[in-house]
């Protein structure tokens, strides 16, 4: 009113000949509008607190989502198939061929389901639902072109069977557009069954449709199809839980289950009382006071403990099975880093069919409750330190929220789908820490190949062609030598006419590389027929054919490690606190240098291809050290030092004397020394190991005649 | 004036509802319409703002569950093991086994089986002692199961193996007893309860086995990279860029030149075609003895062991409606996995399936792996080298103890050894040897085993670290005794006769550290096939080769004693009994089998060798070396089945050994003393 008042003393000047007639109505209309104003300004506020009361948008959501009415006689899938495996029940025709190897999910849109006589039939979407199906939408599984789609997750919600019309349901997924039998149809279920008999698969038909279900027995289960998947404890989410690192607890075993069949709880008290301390049985609370969740609490006598607190205090923790076979009690259980003691015959654990339980759980039939204690009693501690590591990565992973459950399952039949591209055993198993630490050889199967197969020479040369023949010729003469390959690496200049190069007994090939790289000495080229490679500078005119043929011997005892002449080691150097390169007279090596050396021609492919970093250009550009980082990569791909062959010490050619000064020679360490440092800090670790020996003929430098030893011409230095 | 009246208030009502439609009508449409999610083409699943509030799927007020039936009832096909088998009836010692003798006449193949049982650490010698009883199906006519034995108890605790499948009806009628199959069927198969065995050619030999024909880690630029199955158990190679369709021989003619002769026995490409009729299994152990990575279409069996084999390592099990995609995928699959499967598909040849016998055990310890529950085989021990068969989890079971898995566990041996002196013949006490051994850095212990024979000595030295006098009967095998004495990972095995210098101790034990799996010694013995006596020898003599190092003087893994004393078969121990020398062969017979690799020789003085013999047969002792008894060698290869021993022609040596430069450089310098 006082607005309008405003409004109207203002108004003579505006309008000055107004009657009062006229001023009324305006002042009526003025008034009209600001009420207008007023409301949509409390409006503006309303919509919040009409969605805090939560079930009105509920509501509110149901009624926008199209209603699908359907009739009592609307079909029923078959009961579902137990003999369903991959090859038969799954359409990999819509999967096809994909070059990032992943599974293409499409989630249908919500619908709401209602009977004849327009009862809904599905409740409304759970909040773990409707968590689980944002997790897969926003995977990169996700698709929203159901022509594209290898899976199918429907949106209605089978998580538990408890608040589902089996009929109805099982109508709704038989309606879904793409359903055709089921097949290819994911369907989420954690608490299948009900009473009395509580069926270990979800009860509702869905013919071939995949189930990733919460508590399988082993005759449910279709191995290789169905995906056993944990109980979700909402619990377990809610609370905060301190850290704690592995090691023995207050108690040793705890039972922390509320619903336990009473012979089973005997068995426990049972144990409990021969035991004492370490074992603790809880029970649910009689009698709490109002207002205490009675799910966060448990007791044992007049004794009251916070649950999922007290897991924490256990270093076991018993998972028994209850109607249903699936305990959301093993995800409390894990989240509290206490080792599950699964007891729950024929339980198919979350996951099996990828995780290693044997490595985070115990399991114990239920004849065997009684003799628990024992078992347990008999795991070494490092055994059961391994399990508690085990147990916390597991629920970082795979348990921890319904984004990871989700993923994990998805990732599972991805994995069968694209076997090729699947996750290893140890992906899936290992922890971080093992992941980082741990050294797979890739030659790692203990062979020696036959002396037979021979090896190939590969020479990196420029332009001094004197010198490569004289190498050719040298080298020709090893008899294992089986192919001959020089890499001429000179752009500006032909390599010389085929007729004046050496004639050798072994073929021979010349390789032009497109630039003057040193990496070009490493490539992997598909003229190297032999596991065995030889890399030989062009002015290495010095090692004898003994030496050489000594030297292959020594690979074929060692395939998995580069072995050459010369030793280098590397130092830490405590003053400047960084590595430093050394060529000294030491009694160490943890290099060769491979202006001579024998390797694998998988290295070759390791070099160019998965050099870490940026070390192999970092090498061309500088043209040096490409040896040093074949050592680096070497070494650290399969956790071994070098064999360094014969006392040689150094490659000297007669006619390089002359530059070999000192000053020459303390840059070219600085230079080498700045290398070790480089690659150790891209390599993340020092990955060289340091040895204490090398290899000669087992006769070498013995009282024996020299004429009847196989290698007689070695131990120059 | 009417008309300006008139234009003004139409101005002001048109103003004001503008401003009230702009401010007002938003919100006021947006409840009108709807709260989210928002019709019109949700991106991905749509997000509610009130999802917090959404019920869960579990209320935690719900009442509890109504209580369980304990054990429901038991059918033969619904057996798990958790139900059918009663573990109470095994005792700590692992899994004893009684073998119902063979019905009338027993095929030599079962015959063999009941004899290498009797020989190994499963054999239980009564029938209250055992907890597993094995009942070896006879006949491979279908439907003939054989009477069943005495002491059937419902099959409970029961075991049937059927080294052919469909040779006995299926377990319903088996009642609770676990049935061994070969290639059974995915659909009836019990996972956790039933063993899935390999189906086995009628020819497959009961012990040893051929060696796996891999003979290179990565396949030969110039390999065929398809093999498939031809009529009659043969291959045949088909090139890259022509197999596209290359199974049930829809595509023959577009096959292209075959590149290799037809028809070979064993495929030689690195992968092979399996299609997945049970028919077609046996040649899932061909294409892995040939290294040749199988790829299985759509197996219709369970794969062999698959309950502890991992073969995503070795095989590739792909969907046979997809050949195009399998095809892609074999062309493009990375150098690094190509090589790791070929490497596997060896390993587990020889681990487990290159004979019988590796079947029956590899079936046993299986079993075993499941009573022992905590302590069974770690994943990691049956799917890398040696195999759980060689890998005992009785010694161990974490895997940084053995001594083959410190790459994966990123462990190190322990830095220290202990010294174990046989004092077999009577002799004075070894005075110089305990005092050279004691003064190496790397000694926690010396032990001494002493022969009961001759009166214990009064007086010892004075050592630095811990003695201990060890007496008692002794058999030449005792020294290969596991002594829970023996707290370090290396052991120094040493003869009274031995003389060694704290030097070469100390220089040993460093290499040994870097090769804790082999046999690190001094003194060499060769071994060679001798055309004359069509037999094997072998020779002390120098030569530029050796394959076994004297135990008389060498580092290995105390792991090793175990594995001598609770694997090998009783015959092979008696044998070794029978002399000192026999026991050496042995010791390298067993170490060589495990690591298929030669054992290391490092420098031993020139002094010792004149002045005190380390063994007999030593060159330099005698004008004669004393011929060692190569009916042992013989006899041993024969019950290993094959030749084991593996030769090297060299000898690891300080770096700077016999170099002419000055000796004070030099860290072990009194190596090189004349």
């Amino acid at each position: 009113m006082c607005a309008s008042v405003k409004h109207s003393s203002r108004g003579p000047a505006l309008i000055p000949r107004m009657k009062t007639k006229h001023r009324i109505y305006y002042v009526a209309l003025f008034s009209v509008v600001l009420l207008g104003l007023l409301a949509t300004g409390v409006f503006q506020f309303w919509p919040h607190s009409i969605e805090a009361s939560g079930d009105w948008a509920v509501e509110k959501r149901s009624a926008a989502v199209p209603v699908v009415r359907l009739p009592s006689d609307s079909p029923v899938p078959e009961r579902g198939d137990l003999s369903c495996r991959m090859h038969t029940c799954f359409d990999v025709y819509r999967c096809g061929f994909n070059p990032k190897n992943k599974i293409k999910v499409y989630i249908y849109s919500l619908k709401k389901y209602v009977d004849e006589l327009g009862m809904p039939v599905s409740g409304s979407i759970s909040r773990e639902y409707n968590e689980l199906l944002s997790a897969i939408a926003d995977s990169d599984y996700y698709t929203e072109d159901i022509s594209r789609a290898c899976l199918f997750v429907p949106s209605i919600d089978l998580l538990s069977q408890h608040a589902l019309h089996i009929r109805e349901t099982a109508q709704a997924l038989a309606q879904l557009s793409r359903w055709d039998r089921g097949t290819n149809h994911l369907l989420f279920n954690m608490l299948p069954g009900g009473p009395p008999d509580y069926n270990t698969a979800l009860d509702v038909p869905r013919d071939r449709a995949l189930l990733a279900g919460g508590g399988f027995s082993t005759w449910t289960y279709r191995q290789g199809y169905d995906v056993s998947i944990p109980v979700y404890s909402p619990l377990s989410a809610e609370v905060a839980l301190p850290e704690k690192g592995p090691g023995p607890r207050r108690y040793f075993l705890l039972s922390s289950q509320m619903a336990i069949h009473p012979e089973y709880r005997e068995e426990l008290e049972a144990l409990q009382a021969k035991h004492g301390e370490a074992v603790l049985v809880l029970d649910k609370c009689t009698n709490l006071s109002e207002g205490v969740l009675s799910v966060r609490k448990r007791c044992h006598k007049h004794q009251v403990f916070d649950y999922p607190q007290v897991l924490q205090e256990a270093t076991f923790c018993v998972v028994l099975r209850g109607a249903r076979l699936g305990q959301a009690a093993l995800s409390d259980v894990l989240r509290a880093g206490c080792v599950p003691v699964v007891i729950a015959d024929s339980y198919i654990l979350p996951f099996s069919e990828v995780l290693d339980w044997k490595r985070a759980s115990v399991v114990v039939p239920e004849e065997k409750i009684a003799d628990m204690y024992g078992v347990l009693q008999s795991i070494p501690r490092r055994q059961m330190e391994e399990m508690q590591r085990q147990v916390r990565w597991f629920w970082d992973a795979y348990f921890q929220s319904i984004k990871a459950i989700a993923l994990a399952t998805l990732q599972i039949i991805n994995d069968r789908i694209y076997p090729y591209a699947a996750i290893s055993y140890e992906q899936w198993n290992d922890p971080p820490a093992v992941k980082w630490s741990s050294v797979s050889n890739p030659l790692f199967l203990p062979l020696i190949p036959p002396q037979s197969q021979g090896f190939t020479a590969i020479v990196l040369t420029y332009d001094r062609v004197e010198s490569l023949f004289r190498v050719i010729t040298e080298v020709s003469k090893v008899p294992s030598l089986s192919k001959l390959l020089v890499v001429w690496n000179n752009q500006n200049k032909n390599p010389p006419e085929d007729s004046l190069w050496p004639k050798i007994r072994v073929p021979l090939k010349v390789v032009r590389t497109a630039e003057n790289k040193l990496s070009n000495r490493f490539f992997p080229y598909d003229e190297i027929e032999t596991e065995a490679v030889l890399a030989i500078d062009d002015d290495i005119i010095m090692l004898t054919s003994d030496e050489l043929q000594f030297g292959y011997e020594v690979w074929r005892e060692f395939p998995d490690r580069l072995v050459g002449y010369p030793g280098r080691l590397h130092l830490w150097d405590h003053e400047m606190n960084k590595w430093k390169y050394e060529s000294e007279w030491t009694n160490e090596v943890s290099m060769v240098l491979t202006g001579a050396a024998f390797y694998h021609k998988y290295f070759n492919y390791l070099y160019t291809y998965k050099m870490p970093g940026d070390i192999k250009n970092w090498v061309d550009a500088h043209m040096n050290c490409e040896d040093i980082a074949m050592n680096f990569l070497v070494a650290n791909v399969t956790g071994k030092a070098v064999i360094k062959v014969t006392p040689r010490k150094k490659f000297k050619c007669p006619e390089c004397t002359a530059i070999d000064g000192l000053s020459l020679d303390q840059t070219h360490m600085v230079e080498r020394s700045e290398c070790i440092n480089k690659f150790a800090s891209v390599f993340g670790t020092m990955p060289l190991k340091v040895v204490e020996h090398r290899a000669d003929p087992v006769l070498y430098k013995d009282d024996f005649p020299e004429k009847l030893k196989s290698f007689p011409n070695i131990g120059s230095l | 004036m009417q008309f300006w009246r008139r234009k003004s208030l139409w101005l002001a009502l048109s103003a004001s509802w503008l401003l009230l439609i702009l401010l007002g009508a938003s919100p006021l449409l947006r409840l009108a319409v709807s709260p989210r999610p928002q019709p019109a083409t949700p991106q991905g699943w749509p997000h509610w703002l009130d999802a917090a509030l959404l019920q869960s799927f579990s209320q935690p007020e719900e009442p509890p569950e109504d209580v369980p039936q304990p054990s429901q009832a038991l059918h033969g096909a619904r057996c798990s093991w958790g139900t059918c088998f009663d573990t109470s009836r095994c005792r700590d010692d692992g899994l004893k086994v009684f073998a119902h003798p063979a019905a009338g006449t027993a095929s030599e193949t079962h015959r063999r089986i009941l004899a290498s049982l009797e020989g190994s650490r499963y054999h239980a010698r009564s029938l209250t002692e055992a907890c597993l009883f094995l009942l070896l199906s006879q006949g491979t006519s279908a439907g003939q199961c054989g009477p069943a034995p005495h002491h059937w108890d419902g099959g409970r605790n029961h075991l049937v193996i059927n080294l052919h499948p469909d040779s006995c009806p299926r377990a319903s009628q088996l009642g609770q007893a676990m049935v061994a199959e070969a290639s059974p069927r995915v659909d009836t198969f019990r996972p956790g309860f039933d063993v899935a065995l390999p189906l086995l050619p009628e020819a497959h030999p009961f012990r040893g086995g051929a060696p796996g024909q891999l003979r290179q880690h990565s396949p030969h630029p110039s390999a065929a990279l398809l093999a498939l199955g031809e009529e009659g158990g043969r291959w045949h190679t088909a090139s890259t860029h022509s197999a596209t369709c290359p199974w049930d021989g829809r595509c023959e003619q577009d096959l292209g030149p075959k590149q290799t002769h037809p028809g070979e026995k064993l495929p030689n490409a690195t992968f092979c075609l399996i299609p997945g009729r049970r028919a077609e299994a046996s040649r899932f152990l061909q294409a892995l003895q040939a290294g040749c990575i199988p790829v299985l279409l759509s197996p219709h069996w369970e794969l062999p062991f698959s309950e502890v084999i991992d073969w995503t390592k070795a095989a590739i099990v792909a969907d046979e409606r997809l050949p195009l995609q399998v095809l892609a995928a074999l062309q493009e699959m990375a150098p690094a996995r190509v090589l790791a499967l070929r490497q596997q598909t060896q390993f587990l040849w020889d681990a487990y399936f290159s004979s019988v016998e590796k079947v029956i055990h590899t079936t046993l310890e299986i079993i075993q792996d499941r009573i022992l529950g905590t302590s069974a085989h770690p994943s990691l021990l049956w799917n890398s080298p040696p195999g759980a068969l060689l890998a005992l989890s009785t010694f161990s079971r974490s895997p940084q103890d053995f001594p083959f898995y410190h790459l994966q566990q990123s462990s190190h041996p322990e830095g220290r050894f202990s010294a174990l002196i046989w004092v077999g013949t009577p002799s004075q006490p070894p005075l110089k040897l305990i005092q050279a051994v004691a003064g190496s850095q790397h000694c926690a212990q010396i032990m001494v085993l002493w022969s009961r024979e001759r009166p214990l000595p009064f007086r010892w030295p004075e050592t630095a670290v811990p003695l201990t006098i060890m007496d008692g009967p002794r058999k030449v095998s005792d020294r290969f005794f596991p002594y829970s004495a023996i707290s370090t990972d290396a052991i120094l095995s040493l003869d009274a006769h031995s003389s060694l210098s704290t030097s070469e101790v100390d220089f040993a034990f460093v290499v040994w550290q870097s090769f804790p799996e082999r046999m690190v010694g001094f003194l060499t013995w060769n071994h060679f096939w001798d055309e004359s006596q069509d037999g094997w020898g072998y020779t002390a003599e120098m030569a530029n080769e050796f394959s076994m190092v004297l135990t008389a003087a060498a580092f290995y893994h105390r792991y090793y004693h175990t594995l001598f004393t609770h694997s090998l078969p009783e015959a092979l121990r008696t044998l070794a009994d029978e002399g000192p020398a026999c026991a050496d062969v042995l010791m390298n017979f067993l170490v060589a089998a495990v690591t298929k690799l030669p054992p290391i020789k490092v420098p031993y003085g020139k002094l010792h060798q004149e002045a005190a013999p380390l063994a007999p047969g030593v060159p330099g002792s005698r004008p004669h070396p004393q011929p060692p008894d190569q009916d042992c060698i013989n006899q041993m290869a024969a019950e290993f089945g094959h030749m084991p021993l593996v030769s090297s022609r060299l000898r690891l040596d300080p770096v700077l050994f016999k170099d002419p430069v000055s000796v004070q450089r030099k860290k072990y310098r009194s190596l090189e003393k004349p």
